[in-house]
């Protein structure tokens, strides 16, 4: 049920003349269309309306909904605390053992300091170490059993094929057909599979504000007493979670790209003419992808690119990113779907080309809810200008494609991260009681990208660079100890300070497809040896076990997967323990080293009522492993275990005791072994809030401050 | 307007209340949901494959 708190907002609305206002209107919402794979639209007069009509009500019932609340405070939030704040920041995938080495260098002198006055810990992270299953324990306090996010993916158990494990964005209910149009009445859905409840929630029931920025699995938005921006799995203008648009001169090359699309172009009188491919139509029955015409005009006199993209002109150099360009995509009827891009000239001779970020929905314009409340988004777009929205904003395929370099994608990153620090100092000014948390991810791309620049050996180092950017993780720690400092000197002592992490890094130099492993021991199938992507051609009828995602296992379970085989009371639990003993301490023959550390039965290690959602076995790959790219895509590859050579170098994704991320806090914390899952309990037990027995985390601090 | 009603016998409502924290649920409604999602996801459709494919474009950690 996610953290849906509207009852309390419904309560403190003035509503009913809004929802008069609402039957008198025909019933076409011309605000949104889609999703299909495009989202949604430009809103309309309506929606002024309805926002006038709100600023003046909201206006009225002040004086009224003061008072209410003031009584409300007295009784219930604050009363038994000694703080009016907790500040959380978060540092997506934040490494002890190099924020270890790097403080033994004097080289985090802020992160020190923190550490001196109060503590530093590992913290120990979830099972599966991934981010989604993570920052949901961290936000809820359970682990995922009780949350059901296990993983990016989960699969669709009468298909076998896979989707986003947090999320499904739904079109319309109903469409009207007018012609070749279809147009859709109501807004598309967001449905949110993560279960229980964010602390921010529970606060908010005492009237305990927070501010919650960019934390990831928080789409789509909480309801809640407070504001929040969403984060992972927020999708581009297209509906997919990133594609990048690509144009080169240069024919060589199959065009194929996993993470976006490559456009050849022809260079004709220093002139590039083609068009920026959008999302599909969801407003017409054939769903034809919409674009727009842009021109660029190379200069090679001064070395730069002017670039016409509908009514804007603006001037690239090479290898320098535009600021945010609006995209208008019209859909016919009048209606227009609105995204922003940035613009990259990777070369201009000996061939052009221009690299274009994925589409993001436009934050002052948001095509799908990405804020709560829905104004927050536009609000900050008013405050700082066009910012990143896409979840996971950091282009990573566009790198490991080669697409764009190193250069190219640092640039990126720590755009990206200037516009976070720019919206949470604002927030911290604004949260002078409550909660203020965000949550930076330029900490895990980076070392996703440049972890190869730390292992001298590393396989993906072959034909790349080693030297210009050796130095990038620590570079990278270095400035996040830089805001650790900036938010640090504004701070009083009636404010507790974290600094966390959800999981570490460690290298990822050997990939191992465990689909290969269970095809060739028997235990998954194909029916005319035809393997392909989301198990294609793999016989039901005969497997027993396949994998996709990033650590688990799954049975083809009677009962659960729609042509299981495997019967739950009667062979299931043997067969868990079989592939258990055969994959714990599997061996990499090739360089003779233990290439899984531990398995997991989940069975055993869960017990919530979502365990049957997620994988029946957790594999906990050793340092240097993890699932090959071909086993996520639920496919199985010539070798069970080979070189990663791409540039995706480091990773988490293995047993969770080797990666434990980080814990600094300015007050000490009465364990030497805190937990992600303890966070959310804390910060409740922190406001004086009971905290809720199914929690499975411990309260970290000290009811008398030290 | 304030939300559709479903009748519940009493003591079911009882033995939701009882047992949903024990269970694992933040609430008795989120107890309620996951048994009626169940139920019903047996009965729904799923999207295409085409669909899927290009939903989950671009996700960094799978090719």
């Amino acid at each position: 049920m996610g953290d849906g708190n509207s009852g309390t907002i419904l309560k403190r609305m003035p509503l009913i003349p809004l929802l008069l206002a609402g039957c008198l209107y025909p019933g076409i919402s011309l605000g949104y269309i889609g999703p299909g794979a495009g989202i949604a639209f430009a809103s309309s007069f309506f929606f002024m309306f309805i926002a006038i009509l709100v600023a003046i009500l909201v206006f009225l019932f002040w004086p009224f909904r003061s008072l209410y609340i003031a009584i409300k405070r007295r009784k219930r939030g604050y009363k038994k605390t000694d703080i009016d704040r907790v500040v959380i920041l978060g540092l997506d995938g934040l490494d002890p053992a190099l924020c270890h080495g790097f403080l033994k260098q004097g080289k985090l002198p802020n992160l020190q300091k923190v550490a001196e006055k109060g503590c530093f810990h590992p913290l120990a992270t979830t099972f599966p170490s991934m981010s989604p299953v993570a920052w949901s324990s961290f936000s809820t306090g359970v682990d995922a059993s009780r949350h059901n996010i296990f993983d990016f993916l989960n699969r669709d158990v009468k298909t076998y094929m896979p989707d986003l494990s947090s999320v499904r964005v739904e079109g319309a209910k109903r469409v009207l057909s007018l012609g070749k149009y279809r147009l859709p009445i109501g807004k598309p859905r967001t449905v949110n599979f993560k279960k229980s409840r964010s602390f921010w929630s529970i606060l908010g029931d005492y009237y305990i504000f927070s501010t919650i920025l960019r934390v990831p699995i928080t789409f789509p938005p909480d309801k809640f007493n407070g504001a929040l921006l969403s984060a992972m799995c927020v999708p581009d203008l297209k509906g997919t979670q990133g594609s990048f648009t690509f144009y080169t001169s240069n024919p060589e090359g199959d065009g194929k790209h996993t993470g976006g699309v490559r456009i050849p172009v022809k260079v004709e009188n220093d002139t590039v003419s083609a068009h920026i491919p959008g999302p599909p139509n969801s407003l017409t029955k054939t769903g034809e992808e919409l674009s727009i015409p842009f021109r660029a005009k190379i200069n090679r006199a001064d070395r730069t690119v002017a670039i016409t993209v509908d009514k804007d002109n603006f001037t690239l150099k090479p290898k320098e990113y535009s600021p945010w360009i609006t995209l208008k995509f019209k859909a016919g009827m009048g209606i227009k779907v609105q995204g922003i891009a940035r613009f990259y000239i990777m070369s201009i001779e000996p061939d052009f080309q221009l690299y274009i970020t994925p589409i993001n929905i436009d934050p002052g314009k948001p095509a799908l809810a990405i804020s709560h409340p829905d104004y927050y988004a536009t609000c900050l777009a008013k405050i700082q200008g066009s910012y990143a929205t896409l979840g996971l904003a950091e282009d990573t395929w566009a790198l490991n494609e080669r697409v764009i370099d190193e250069e190219a994608f640092l640039k990126q990153a720590y755009l990206n991260h200037a516009e976070r620090e720019e919206m949470f100092f604002n927030a911290l000014g604004k949260t002078p009681r409550g909660v203020c948390a965000c949550v930076f991810d330029a900490t895990d791309r980076i070392q996703h990208m440049f972890y190869r620049y730390l292992v001298d050996d590393h396989p993906a180092n072959r034909d790349k660079d080693r030297e210009k950017h050796k130095n990038a993780i620590e570079e990278l720690y270095m400035k996040m100890d830089d805001l650790v400092g900036r938010t640090f000197e504004k701070l009083d002592d009636k404010t507790v300070f974290i600094v966390m992490s959800d999981h570490g890094f460690k290298s990822f130099d050997r990939a191992l497809n465990l689909n290969t492993w269970l095809y060739e021991n028997g235990y998954l199938f194909y029916k005319n040896g035809n393997p392909g992507d989301w198990f294609q051609d793999v016989d039901w009828e005969k497997t027993r076990a396949y994998t996709f995602g990033l650590t688990g296992i799954y049975l083809n379970l009677r009962g659960r997967e729609a042509k299981g085989i495997v019967d739950p009371k009667d062979e299931a639990p043997a067969l868990r323990k079989e592939l258990h003993e055969k994959l714990e301490g599997l061996m990499d023959e090739e360089k003779n080293r233990v290439a899984i550390r531990t398995v997991y039965e989940t069975t055993r290690m869960f017990d919530g009522p979502y365990v049957g959602n997620g994988p029946d076995l957790i594999i906990g790959y050793n340092i240097g492993y993890r699932a090959s790219w071909e086993a996520a895509v639920g496919n199985i590859s010539e070798k069970v275990i080979d070189d990663n050579t791409r540039s995706w170098s480091g990773d988490h994704c293995i047993d969770p005791k080797l990666v434990p991320g980080v814990f600094f806090s300015n007050r000490k914390i009465t364990t030497r072994t805190p937990n992600i899952m303890d966070v959310a309990p804390s910060v409740l037990d922190l406001f004086g809030v009971k905290i809720p027995a199914y929690m499975k985390g411990t309260r970290l601090f000290s009811r008398t401050p030290e | 307007m304030f939300g559709s009603k479903i009748k519940i016998p009493k003591e079911l409502v009882e033995k939701v209340n009882k047992y949903a924290e024990l269970a694992g649920y933040s609430s008795p409604e989120e107890f309620v949901i996951h048994a009626l999602e169940k139920e019903i996801s047996k009965l729904e459709e799923s999207d295409s494959e085409e669909e899927i494919k290009k939903k989950l474009q671009g996700l960094g950690y799978i090719s």
